[in-house]
């Protein structure tokens, strides 16, 4: 029986008659209209989702559409069987672009709720009118800056001391005589005062001439440093919004991959000082971008938060970090004193305020008890996986009653260093692939729609899925030399596929996937999958009953659970469950840097949690072996990648 | 009163597999070899469901020969095989008189596919036993001598090996289209194993053509390690897990001929004794450990080492 079948494609009106059982897709296909079939047209991709505005159609698939979709009439092409007449809609291009059912992207981030400068704030600016001296009060400019302080804010000093309440450096003392007078005895001050201890102490940061006003931006900044990728936040602490948010690889990656290559580099005759000055230049850098942004001065930032793992802060504070690598592998400091940037090194004002945020243990850092208060898991109250997806690999489980946290080597691979055509996730990255399992033929998204540069993590999540899945790369990850493409060849690397050639690409090289890629990304994902699910075992904890899994990392602003799935780094359970948060560190060292409960809660967070030592037996390295293959050894814990590759055979 | 002994209750069992092929089967051999088929853990037969008194394939022991006289291998070996080394026919009659069940025939990087061709086509000729044919353990020259070897020899259900992760595809593609069986190796690792089974079977090659070897070391040089790999993949396979259900090939000869104490017979502490003596105990006692540990299939150099181990596999199999 012959249907009718109407398409309205960019404003035009197309009929064709075809055969009840024929798909959607054929019909598009005999009226003209090219509908873009990524996946080779086994709704995989869901790219081509249109319309039916009149008719019934049968859907053998709506793997793709949420029930939303399919309540608006939204129908794969390539699943879709006619069985009538129907009217179709078949949208612009940009418009089938949404989001997948499986993508979970970052929220962007928000001023927290009920944020009072004032209240929460540890640095603020005052303003201060101080009487001009005279041969009747010859009285020195630093107690007459102390009683102004102490007569027009109430500032004592805790132990009653006639110096009054605020102490400063020498360097502010070298120049304070010129400011107030400057300021014809009109100056604002910019004092912190810690709320670590139990008393209050106040420190003066920095001294202007003349009275700047309260409430124009006070600059702060939170710092993630990770073995991998750095993020810069610029905060205006005033308002407490995020004005520039920048990014960029870890300057010591030159010198090792991985936090023990760094540690071993560190160690030998100025290698320590070589990484620190590498790490500085990175993170000042960074702030130098992220003020032009907003047309500050790095000078103008007061304080500054710094998360990142244990070794990277020693490695920063230029600290000795051999301890952390030998038994029973012991950190110099867990929880670092407040500091100035002058020590530091940070190219901020030299006396602003700079706060490294407490660790757990040599392999468990303040990244990641940072990444626990910006998740909400100590506060949850259901059993919760909290991973964090970067070169190190951390874990945490539970909830508000208990916290226990593990840490495996995982390599950068995921942040898109130590692969060939890897980047980070910026203009110019390939973030998204299908491929078409009967041409080979791959279809990619690149971040900000230019000429692609390279692949970055979440692309590399989607392009190992897909390569496993119609088959290019076998479950042990070689490339199947047999498959019949161009694209598929014998590489300096061993086998490798080509993403997109020389002719499509920014640099006119070719942008391939190699055989060694492959392994770096197995490896990762293996020690992250072995390193959850080991932990679950040891508190007895079934991976089922979890009931969220929040990911972190700095691989793309969003992840494909179902990809992600399918190379068996995240466990096999229904979408809803997971939450991508993004890079979780920087955003918890934000949190603090706002608010000092927040900070508080953070140094309580380290306390709470249990480190497990993963090397003290063998069950890790057995978990990581078999978790080394496609998805993994035991394709019973994988039921929905079993039912992906028998559709796609 | 009576003592009861406890008995484990398995849900899975080694598959069989059978090597070679008779006339009547397609291929020219005289006997053909079965492996596999346990129920149990190795010689705990009163465990087997339900009666317990099926005798279960015994292991059996394959000589090792070289389409090349090894110049390499120690003068003790060379000894007792003397002029035949040189002759892969003659070696193959002297072994299958020494008591081999099966023989390997291991290829040299030296040899061309026509070279290959026709030393394997001899050895088939000289004896009716089921062969297995290495290639020379580079993954290049491994498929470009074992394709032909597979198709001259199609129907005699020969071993081709040895597939490893890295190189598998090519050898398992041409077993399938010959109907051959293939020898699966992984570096002592149950998961490794494991995976290197699924890949091989991916490729659509029934599972009774898969001959499982899980590498392993010499007395003193690791055996412990492959002993508890070897129990370990039989205990997973009893327990159900169908991708480590595969008879288990070792090659202790290899592996104990390459160690000191085998090898060399000068400078060494007197305490050590007759040189020849402790070579064969060597290659004996890595055996027989293998075969207690599960292994189906030993290779063997020395046919000494061949008579003491089939003597020892009798008395396992029979108390």
């Amino acid at each position: 029986m012959q249907h009718t079948i109407s398409f309205t494609h960019n404003d035009k009106q197309v009929s064709v008659e075809i055969p009840t059982g024929a798909l959607l897709s054929d019909a598009a296909h005999l009226a003209g209209i090219d509908i873009g079939q990524p996946c080779g047209g086994q709704g995989r991709c869901g790219r081509c989702a249109v319309q039916v505005t009149e008719g019934n159609v049968r859907r053998r698939s709506t793997l793709r559409l949420s029930p939303d979709d399919v309540e608006q009439g939204y129908a794969l092409a390539c699943q879709t069987v006619i069985e009538g007449n129907v009217s179709i809609y078949i949208p612009p291009q940009e418009k089938i672009e949404r989001r997948l059912t499986t993508d979970r992207v970052v929220a962007e981030v928000t001023v927290p709720e009920g944020y009072e400068y004032l209240q929460d704030q540890t640095v603020r600016r005052i303003h201060l009118e101080l009487t001009p001296p005279s041969m009747d009060d010859q009285t020195d400019d630093w107690s007459r800056l102390q009683t102004a302080f102490r007569q027009q804010h109430k500032m004592e000093h805790p132990f009653g001391s006639a110096q009054g309440g605020v102490t400063c450096s020498v360097s502010l003392l070298r120049e304070m005589g010129e400011v107030l007078r400057e300021g014809d005895w009109n100056v604002t001050a910019t004092i912190e005062t810690s709320r670590r201890a139990d008393e209050q102490t106040s420190r003066l940061i920095q001294l202007q001439p003349n009275h700047i006003d309260e409430y124009s931006p006070l600059w702060g900044t939170a710092i993630d440093i990770g073995t991998t990728t750095v993020s810069v936040w610029l905060v205006d602490l005033v308002s407490g919004q995020v004005r520039a948010q920048v990014a960029e690889y870890n300057g010591q990656i030159a010198r090792g991959e991985d936090v023990i290559s760094r540690i071993m580099y560190a160690s030998k005759n100025g290698g320590g000082e070589e990484l620190r000055q590498r790490v500085l230049d990175t993170i000042n850098e960074l702030i130098k971008t992220a003020c032009k942004r907003v047309n500050a001065k790095p000078e103008e930032v007061v304080k500054a938060t710094i998360a990142g793992n244990s070794t990277m802060i020693h490695l920063l504070l230029g600290i000795p970090a051999s301890n952390i690598r030998l038994s029973p592998f012991i950190t110099a400091v867990g929880h670092p004193p407040l500091m100035t940037a002058r020590e530091v090194g940070l190219k901020t004002h030299p006396e602003a305020s700079v706060d490294c945020l407490p660790g757990v243990a040599s392999y468990v850092g303040a990244d990641i008890t940072a990444g626990v208060l910006s998740s909400g898991l100590d506060t949850a109250e259901d059993v919760t996986l909290f991973l964090d997806v970067g070169t190190n690999g951390e874990t945490v489980l539970g909830n508000r009653d208990w916290l226990v946290t593990c840490a495996c080597s995982a390599g950068p691979a995921f942040e898109g260093a130590g692969v060939v055509n890897g980047m980070r996730a910026t203009q110019g990255a390939i973030e998204e692939v299908w491929i078409n399992s009967e041409t080979f033929e791959p279809t990619y998204r690149v971040i900000g729609g230019v000429k692609p540069k390279g692949i970055c993590g979440s692309g590399l999540i989607s392009l190992l899925s897909e390569a496993f899945i119609t088959g290019i790369i076998d479950k042990a990850g070689n490339v199947n030399l047999m498959a019949i493409s161009p694209r598929v060849r014998d590489g300096a690397h061993g086998g490798e596929y080509v993403v997109a050639w020389g002719a499509e690409s920014e640099s006119g090289e070719d942008i391939v996937i190699s055989r060694v890629d492959v392994d770096n990304l197995l490896r990762a994902k293996a020690a992250i999958y072995a390193g959850f699910t080991v932990l679950a075992d040891t508190v007895g904890i079934p991976l089922d009953s979890v009931s969220k899994v929040l990911i972190g990392g700095s691989f793309g602003k969003y992840i494909n659970v179902e990809k992600a799935v399918q190379i068996g780094l995240l466990p096999d359970m229904d979408w809803p469950r997971f939450e991508f948060l993004g890079n979780t560190a920087v955003k918890g060292a934000y949190y603090a840097l706002l608010d000092w409960r927040k900070r508080k809660q953070i140094t309580e967070i380290a306390k709470r949690m249990t480190y497990i030592e993963l090397s003290a037996d063998n069950s890790f390295y057995d978990a990581f072996t078999s978790a080394l293959f496609l998805p993994h050894t035991d394709m019973s814990k994988f039921p929905s990648v079993a039912e992906a590759l028998s559709r796609s055979n | 009163m009576p003592i009861e002994i406890p008995k484990d209750k398995w849900t899975g069992s080694i598959r069989a597999v059978t090597i070679g092929a008779t006339s009547a089967e397609g291929g020219t051999r005289t006997k053909t070899v079965t492996v596999g088929g346990q129920t149990t853990m190795p010689y705990l037969q009163y465990e087997a469901m339900p009666s317990g008194d099926e005798a279960p394939n015994k292991p059996v022991i394959a000589i090792e020969i070289k389409s090349r006289k090894p110049e390499d291998w120690s003068p003790l070996l060379a000894d007792v095989w003397g002029e035949a080394m040189a002759d892969p026919a003659q070696w193959a009659k002297k072994a299958e008189e020494a008591g081999a069940d099966l023989l390997v025939l291991a290829l040299t990087v030296e040899d061309t596919p026509e070279d290959a061709v026709r030393i394997v086509k001899s050895v088939l000729s000289a004896t009716g036993l089921p062969l297995i044919v290495w290639g020379p353990g580079q993954a290049e020259k491994d498929n470009e001598l074992l394709v032909p070897v597979s198709e001259a020899t199609n129907g005699e259900k020969i071993v081709l090996g040895i597939c490893e992760d890295k190189n598998y595809r090519t050898i398992v593609a041409t077993a399938m289209a010959n109907g051959h069986l293939v020898q699966a190796r992984a570096p002592m690792d149950v998961n490794l194993s494991k995976q290197l089974n699924i890949l091989v079977s991916d490729m659509g090659i029934p599972k009774d053509r898969i001959l499982m070897d899980p590498t392993t070391g010499a007395l003193g040089y690791g055996i412990e390690y492959g002993y508890s790999v070897m129990e370990r993949l039989r205990l997973a396979a009893l327990q159900g897990d169908a991708m480590t259900q595969l008879p288990m090939i070792v090659t202790p000869g290899f592996e104990a001929w390459k160690t000191k104490e085998a090898k060399v017979g000068e400078g060494v502490p007197e305490a050590w004794g007759d040189w020849k003596a402790r070579a064969i105990n060597w290659e004996t006692l890595t055996a027989m450990s293998l075969v207690e540990s599960g292994a189906d299939i030993v290779v063997l150099r020395h046919p000494e080492s061949v008579k003491r181990v089939k003597d020892a596999i009798e008395e396992l199999v029979t108390v």
